[in-house]
């Protein structure tokens, strides 16, 4: 590897942290691995602690229990993996074919589809998606996150690809690879590492915009903060946040794991 | 000559902020005119100025502009603050004088102000142990009991309705113990672990909540999701919504009197009231009238008729003869 890859923008197209990073910002990459989980066990016991010590109401009680809590923290998990599964599912292989020859022209098309639900407000696509389809239930929350979350992972696979040196590309054919065996083995590896950024950056979102599935009762974490928001019941708002933002932090750590282990061996 | 040019150019700044200032003083006018009708101009309400509120929801809206007109039609200086965003807001700025008079829910005052878990089942006795209990605390009024009645219920499509037979809670109940997979149930948040909301209906009632195929969804949804009657069979909601008519919702009787008795009542900040007992003799025969019945069609006609709360309210009071166009 003569040619390192420029470091793309910090921002929703954000690089990937492993790609030419001097020493120092690896070992803070490093020293972030350690500490988050750490912020976010204090953060989940630290907000539970300080609910159930407390003097609690009847009402109050029907939220803040250990069966409920779990429940809905499950619930949101759920929610959060089939977003990340039906988004992956989509937005890599669209990402994939839209970088073939042929079909760059249709990018456009469909960053700017990913871009409309990127920005399209979640609470509004979520009611759309109940009118439209009269039902309730789990796959009507998930549907327009997975929606929503789709514009880092499809624009992040178009990116990684994209900055895959045609050099490389070059000297697989010369090889006499396939155009498949070029894809397979030189170009999605090495693309590997933009799409896991993305996907982190989809993750988090995802995680957020979960607290508003329960509107068609899929559940998930925006009950507590529903309820705890109607009956201005702070300990119940609260520790339906703290949990939700503890979540968010599990999953960009994981994430940032994934990086770290599932990257093209070479680069990491 | 620095110093001047300097005023000179402050001047049209000053008057822009003078006229702002005007604009932007909260609250507005009565939005429509009103004369008197069978409410007649009362000499000691002439010209006082008197500040309406309301919370934010169709029902709210229509009942402040109640107190409006009549007071305008009485020669009161009415200034419009209704619209107030949220519940608490509204008991905020009564508190502190900033509103004089509003229409708000005995129940909401027993269990949401004064801060009681356990209603009272009686309707007036309800009234007059938040009425005592919030003069002795916070100096607030109650005053002119309306007999409509704005509280939980359950509720269930025609067909539903039909099919199961289900017209009361306790047939309700009946219907989770024998067969839990058609009662589906659509509940809000807050009705779903409100005191008075399902947990203590399902012990007034001895239903298994665990049994119970529950769903939890917004508000809103609860309404339509109950008539399409596809995953919710059942559906918790205001009992004078004016979606239940218009969706051809069946309520069901709450035959043991569970549900607390949220009546609209008037309320005022003490000293207003003291200072004009005449304002609840005057509002006493507009709250008479006041049933679900009647509440709920006007609802209905904001909600999905789409007219103003503000027409809606005076076309009512014209018909009735309380006021006249102006």
């Amino acid at each position: 590897m003569t040619n390192p890859v420029p470091a793309p923008p910090r921002s929703m197209t954000d690089g990937p942290a492993a790609v030419a990073v001097p020493g120092a910002q690896r070992r803070a990459e490093f020293l972030r691995l350690l500490v988050q989980p750490v912020i976010v066990l204090i953060l989940t016991v630290g907000v539970l602690v300080w609910a159930f010590r407390r003097d609690l109401t009847l009402t109050q009680q029907a939220s803040i229990s250990v069966g409920n809590i779990a429940e809905v923290t499950w619930q949101h998990i759920l929610i959060t993996a089939a977003v990340v599964i039906i988004v992956v599912a989509v937005a890599v292989p669209l990402g994939t074919l839209l970088t073939r020859p042929g079909f760059r022209g249709l990018a456009p098309i469909f960053v700017g589809i990913a871009n409309i639900g990127a920005s399209a407000p979640a609470i509004g696509l979520i009611v759309l998606c109940y009118l439209v389809t009269r039902t309730t239930g789990f796959w009507v929350g998930v549907a327009p996150i997975a929606f929503c979350s789709l514009l880092p992972v499809l624009r992040n696979t178009i990116l990684g690809y994209q900055e895959v040196d045609p050099t490389l590309v070059d000297a697989g054919r010369g090889q006499g690879m396939s155009s498949v065996q070029v894809l397979r083995r030189i170009e999605f590896p090495l693309a590997v590492p933009y799409i896991l950024a993305g996907l982190r950056t989809s993750l988090v979102l995802a995680v957020g915009t979960a607290t508003l599935s329960f509107l068609v009762s899929a559940g998930g974490l925006g009950i507590l903060i529903d309820t705890g928001y109607k009956l201005r019941d702070t300990v119940t708002l609260t520790v339906g946040a703290v949990l939700a933002v503890a979540l968010a932090l599990l999953v960009d750590w994981l994430g940032a794991l994934a990086e770290q282990f599932l990257g093209p061996r070479g680069l990491r | 000559m620095r110093i001047t040019r300097w005023l000179r150019g402050l001047a049209p700044v000053a008057g822009v902020l003078l006229i702002a200032s005007c604009g932007l003083q909260s609250g507005g006018s009565v939005p429509l005119p009103v004369g008197p009708g069978s409410i007649v101009a009362v000499p000691a309400l002439d010209g006082v100025a008197v500040t309406v509120g309301s919370k934010d929801f169709t029902e709210a809206n229509i009942l402040g502009y109640l107190i409006e007109f009549a007071l305008t039609a009485a020669g009161a200086n009415v200034r419009d603050l209704t619209n107030i965003q949220g519940s608490n807001s509204l008991r905020d700025a009564q508190l502190h004088g900033q509103v004089d008079i509003a229409y708000d829910y005995t129940g909401t005052g027993w269990i949401n102000y004064l801060g009681n878990e356990t209603p009272e089942p009686d309707e007036v006795r309800q009234f007059e142990l938040v009425r005592d209990a919030d003069r002795a605390e916070h100096d607030m009024v109650w005053a002119a009991m309306a007999p409509m009645n704005n509280t939980y219920a359950l509720v269930a499509s025609r067909r539903t309705a039909e099919e199961t037979g289900v017209r009361t809670l306790s047939d309700y109940a009946a219907l989770i113990a024998k067969d839990p997979a058609a009662a589906a149930t659509c509940v809000g948040t807050e009705f779903n672990v409100r005191q008075d909301g399902y947990p203590g209906m399902a012990r007034k009632y001895g239903i298994d909540v665990g049994a119970v195929q529950k769903q939890i969804v917004q508000d809103a949804l609860v309404y339509q999701a109950t008539a399409d009657a596809e995953q919710c069979r059942f559906g918790s909601v205001a009992a004078t919504d004016g979606r239940i008519p218009a969706l051809d919702l069946v309520l069901l009787d709450d035959d043991r009197g569970f549900f607390p008795k949220y009546n609209a009542a008037l309320v005022m900040h003490g000293p207003f009231a003291d200072a004009h007992p005449e304002v609840a003799a005057l509002m006493a025969p507009i709250s008479a009238r006041l049933t679900n019945a009647v509440i709920t069609e006007l609802n209905r006609q904001v909600d999905i008729g789409g007219r103003e709360p503000a027409d809606v309210a005076r076309d009512w009071m014209v018909a009735e003869g309380l006021v006249t166009v102006g």
